[in-house]
């Protein structure tokens, strides 16, 4: 018997057929020219790019195949932590595709450009408003990039001291997000970890035998990665102030104490924000996001350029002349569309919605940790802030591990949560399940995902093979990804034919 | 409260649930004196909260004090191009909402829609550069640039362990963007960045290049076509840098040029970056869109971003993966590649329905409108008395520079045109100059009045020197 391939699972490469279009230009309405002679003897290259050729209803026929294949929120449960994966509201990419936004060229003269830097300009207001900081810089393109760019700020900060040489350490605690250390360390500064307490918290004395005149700043995420608050915040920066050195918070938690309390009235002197998880710019299968940055006034010389102002006369301008600034992280103003999508989420939040969605998002938390804390190990048992993290401890037992049940999940239409995040040498060897369900899931959805993790603990129990096989229903089930790493294969060979 | 659905009664049940009398006491961590007072509307001041209609309103009210490319004649790129782009793009990317509200592919089994276009994505660039490795993309072209001279630096430690190679060259004219963002990384990473400025022929001054070229250079990039349009020699680069053995780093804002142009691959180029906005991503004031990356296969340990890979699950059968992520930092902490996390998925997967749409054969025909309405525009707008190209003998592809007056924005706006991009600001002895682009999107009609509109703000003026 044949097999018949399944054109769901064909690559556009694969299907392509010489001479098939979807697109058509409009007929040249110049002289046509000899391409040699146009271009001067620039060198050519020896053949076309072997790009796929198509028509328009096989184009779209393959992406909405693949999209039958991904899990997404506005189809499935997604609580995957440290990610914030809260509904997007449809009105953001509505508003966005309108030619006023899709057609704003960075070069139109500034005259032009009124509105959009009016935005900007209230965007920073509102972020400062939440943060407390005085200053707010609109230009990473992500949470990463937002780290780089409050290291580089405080590095600057130091370097007009005179103490640019001698600040060459920055603090950062073993749950942090991994990006923290590797910024950091992009940065020129060497990490120090500092070991966290069994709970998650930070342990003041021994922070205080890490901190000296060598320390730049030390790294926080609060909440914690353990999804837990640092009670202790304002200890933390008077230690870190007392010897020079600043504090920086990771905002990826922001969701949950936005509207609660403001991060610069614990000391804090630098943030970012994330406006892909916490002002809702669509996650968009791995970006484009948004890692905006606040700063305390001492450090608002060195934010990039340009800013936007709001003149005496009421018009807006771009200013770049900041003698002290590190200059530009990103081209133009960074990812402008994702600016404008954060913008009309927060517009419609407003004060009270701000606040409601930290609440919401703590409420949902703590729901799943007491309604599951029998069934999984929840890894610090007490008040958590939006995201819960259990381990595979119980479980382990039956030699069902978090990837298993993550797998298993899928089972049920339910997006695995983040696994094995913080790492093994912070939970003690256990296998991490981190759950952050987000304030805009209804208690239907928790009670159902609390429905099935019961189930999955039972069948870990009476049928532990059920989870080692699973996912049972999708395309593709358990890769290996080892081959996928070992022996590398990055492209389609039809692409370089 | 918007987009919170839970009603009171059922907050009042998970309250219970959990043991708690107050969604307060659920923030007990949080010092009493630093909680935020809600009845203390001096403090924590946003505005109250719109419904859709009233932002929808507001965001048009917004709109109304602006003006884009629509509503002119226009010609001006610089990093940002004014291309079509197709619905089939926005459909996909944007209503579709099974990609847009997906996140980073960690479980490959329900992933398999974004794997399986990163994969494609990535073969994609590959046939565009040449390369044999491409990255699932970087936030935009500049910091793709920054990035590959951070990976050039990686390389060097490896590869000449007992030299001292710590410098960049960035060898004739970048876009300034670009230089400022890999100035700003270069800085912090203690790594020296040497310019070698274009000569009169808008191309790297050669004799400068090899002489910038010692055995302290890791590596040298080239931006071609450059930030003054003219297309390089990149044979000669190559040549050049031979002695030294610097890594060769090919950049490009406009990437649509490597439908015809000698690819960074058969130029010699260890890694290929650039701007992806041009492919099928709207322009939105500079973002977002993408930066591409590529390299030879021997630099892929070192590369910095999401890469995927082909692979087999446990029943045989093709499927998708993500792969080598000990290079990220979510593995490697602080001794990953690069702290990139959040990437620009979505703005790859527009370049790949754009370049698919467009196909093999319409993507070149694409280019190769752009070089007629460039070259047209080349001779009309040099007829004008008062205006020279100041580049003529250089080869160029989208954008060229010319040689008028200073001022003459107002008088080209009446006439709803954007003219070229003012050069004063770039460098000295550019009053007067302007960087023209070209795109599908430009029209005979358009290139006409704009030459028009030009010889009539000229009258009177002095002549142009060049």
């Amino acid at each position: 018997m044949t097999t018949i391939a399944n054109p769901a699972d064909t690559l556009l490469f694969e299907t392509s057929v010489e001479g098939r279009r979807c697109l058509r230009l409009p007929e040249l309405d110049v002289p046509k020219v000899d391409l040699k002679q146009a271009l001067k003897g620039a060198k050519l290259r020896a053949k076309p790019a072997n790009l796929p050729e198509v028509g328009e209803l096989d184009l779209v026929r393959h992406f909405k195949n693949l999209a039958q294949k991904n899990f997404s929120v506005d189809r499935n449960f997604y609580p995957l932590g440290s990610c914030t994966m809260k509904y997007n509201p449809k009105i953001n990419v509505t508003l966005l595709c309108s030619p006023g936004f899709t057609r704003a060229h960075p070069h139109l003269p500034e005259a032009d450009l009124q509105g959009h830097i009016e935005l900007m300009y209230n965007l920073e207001g509102y972020l400062r408003e939440v943060s407390g900081f005085p200053a707010v810089t609109l230009q990473p393109a992500a949470g990463a990039q937002g780290e780089m760019t409050g290291l580089m700020v405080i590095k600057a900060y130091f370097e007009e001291k005179g103490e640019g040489k001698t600040r060459t350490e920055i603090v950062i605690p073993d749950s942090a997000h991994g990006t923290n250390p590797a910024t950091a360390a992009l940065a020129g500064f060497k990490t120090v970890t500092l070991k966290g307490k069994p709970d998650g918290s930070v342990d003041l004395e021994l922070l205080k035998t890490l901190v000296g005149p060598q320390t730049a700043g030390m790294m926080i995420t609060n909440p914690s990665t353990l999804g837990l608050l640092e009670p202790n915040m304002v200890e933390i920066a008077k230690i870190l102030h007392a010897h020079g050195a600043q504090l920086y918070m990771d905002g990826a938690n922001m969701n949950a104490i936005q509207g609660i309390v403001r991060p610069a009235d614990y000391g804090v002197d630098v943030m970012h924000f994330n406006l892909h998880k916490t002002y809702s710019v669509p996650h968009g299968a791995g970006g484009p996001g948004a890692g905006p940055i606040g700063v305390a006034s001492h450090l608002e010389p060195f934010l990039p350029v340009p800013r936007p102002v709001k003149n005496e006369d009421g018009t807006f301008s771009l200013d770049s002349k900041r003698s002290k600034s590190i200059g530009k992280v990103r081209s133009f103003f960074g990812n402008y569309g994702a600016l404008v999508m954060a913008y009309i989420y927060m517009s419609q939040l407003g004060r009270e919605g701000v606040r409601r969605a930290a609440e919401n998002a703590v409420l949902g938390a703590n729901y799943l940790r007491v309604k599951l804390r029998n069934e999984f190990k929840v890894f610090t048992d007490r008040v958590c802030a939006h995201e819960v993290v259990f381990t595979d401890a119980i479980q382990a037992k039956n030699d069902i591990h978090a990837l298993d049940v993550a797998k298993r999940l899928i089972d049920y239409n339910i997006h695995p949560m983040t696994i094995y995040f913080p790492q093994a040498n912070v939970t003690n060897g256990e296998g991490a399940m981190m759950v952050e369900p987000t304030e805009t899931e209804s208690k239907q959805t928790l009670d159902f995902f609390v429905d099935v993790m019961k189930k999955i603990a039972q069948e870990t129990k009476e049928n532990p093979q059920l989870l080692k096989e699973a996912p049972h229903n999708m395309p593709v089930v358990r890769l290996d990804e080892v081959r996928a790493s070992t022996q590398p294969q990055l492209y389609c060979p039809m692409c370089m034919a | 409260m918007p987009f919170i659905q839970n009603t009171e009664a059922e907050r009042r049940e998970m309250l219970s649930a959990i043991g708690v009398k107050s969604l307060e006491d659920l923030f007990v961590d949080v010092p009493a004196n630093l909680r935020i007072n809600m009845a203390d509307t001096s403090k924590f001041k946003l505005p109250a909260g719109q419904g859709e209609l009233e932002v929808t309103r507001h965001i048009e009210g917004l709109l109304a004090k602006t003006k884009n490319t629509g509503d002119y004649a226009f010609f001006r790129g610089g990093g940002i191009y004014n291309h079509f782009v197709s619905t089939v793009v926005d459909h996909i990317a944007l209503f579709d909402s099974s990609f847009i509200t997906a996140y980073t592919p960690y479980q490959p089994e329900c992933s398999q829609g974004t794997l399986t276009f990163m994969f494609e994505f990535q073969s994609s660039i590959c046939a565009l550069t040449g390369l044999e490795v491409a990255n699932a993309s970087m936030y935009d072209g500049a910091s793709a640039l920054a990035e590959a001279m951070m990976m050039g630096k990686h390389v060097a430690e490896d590869k000449w362990r007992k030299e001292d190679r710590n410098t960049f060259v960035l060898a004739g004219a970048h876009n300034p963007d670009y230089e400022q963002v890999v100035r700003t990384y270069a800085d912090v990473a203690g790594i020296k960045v040497v310019n070698v400025a274009a000569g009169a022929d808008g191309r790297v001054d050669m004799e400068a290049l090899k002489k910038a070229l010692t055995r302290k250079v890791f590596a040298v990039a080239i931006q071609s076509p450059n930030y003054l349009g003219v297309i390089e020699d990149l044979d000669a680069i190559n040549a050049a840098r031979k002695e030294s053995e610097s890594l060769f780093v090919h950049c490009t804002s406009e990437p649509l040029s490597l439908a015809l142009l000698q690819t960074p691959a058969e130029a010699g180029a260890d890694i290929a970056v650039g701007e992806g906005q041009p492919l099928g991503n709207h322009q939105f004031l500079g973002g977002p869109a993408f930066g591409y990356f590529a390299a030879r296969k021997e630099h892929l340990r070192k590369m910095p971003g999401r890469i995927v890979s082909e692979t087999v699950d446990k029943n045989g059968k093709r499927a998708f993966a993500l792969a080598l992520a000990t290079r990220e930092q979510h593995i490697r902490r602080e001794k990953a590649t690069s702290n990139i996390c959040t990437n620009q998925s979505l703005c790859a997967l527009r370049a790949l329905i754009h370049l698919a749409a467009w196909g093999k054969n319409g993507f070149v025909e694409l280019a190769e409108h752009t070089v007629a309405k460039t070259q047209y525009a080349m001779k009309k707008l040099a007829a004008i008395e008062g205006v020279k190209l100041v580049y003529a003998d250089s080869p160029v592809f989208n954008e060229f520079v010319i040689q008028a007056a200073p001022g003459l924005e107002k008088k080209l706006l009446k006439k709803k045109i954007v003219g070229g991009l003012a050069l004063d600001k770039y460098g000295k002895g550019r009053r007067g100059q302007y960087l023209v682009a070209i795109t599908e999107v430009t029209t005979k009609a358009q290139i006409d009045a704009y030459a028009d509109a030009l010889a009539e703000a000229l009258k009177g003026k002095p002549a142009a020197v060049a």
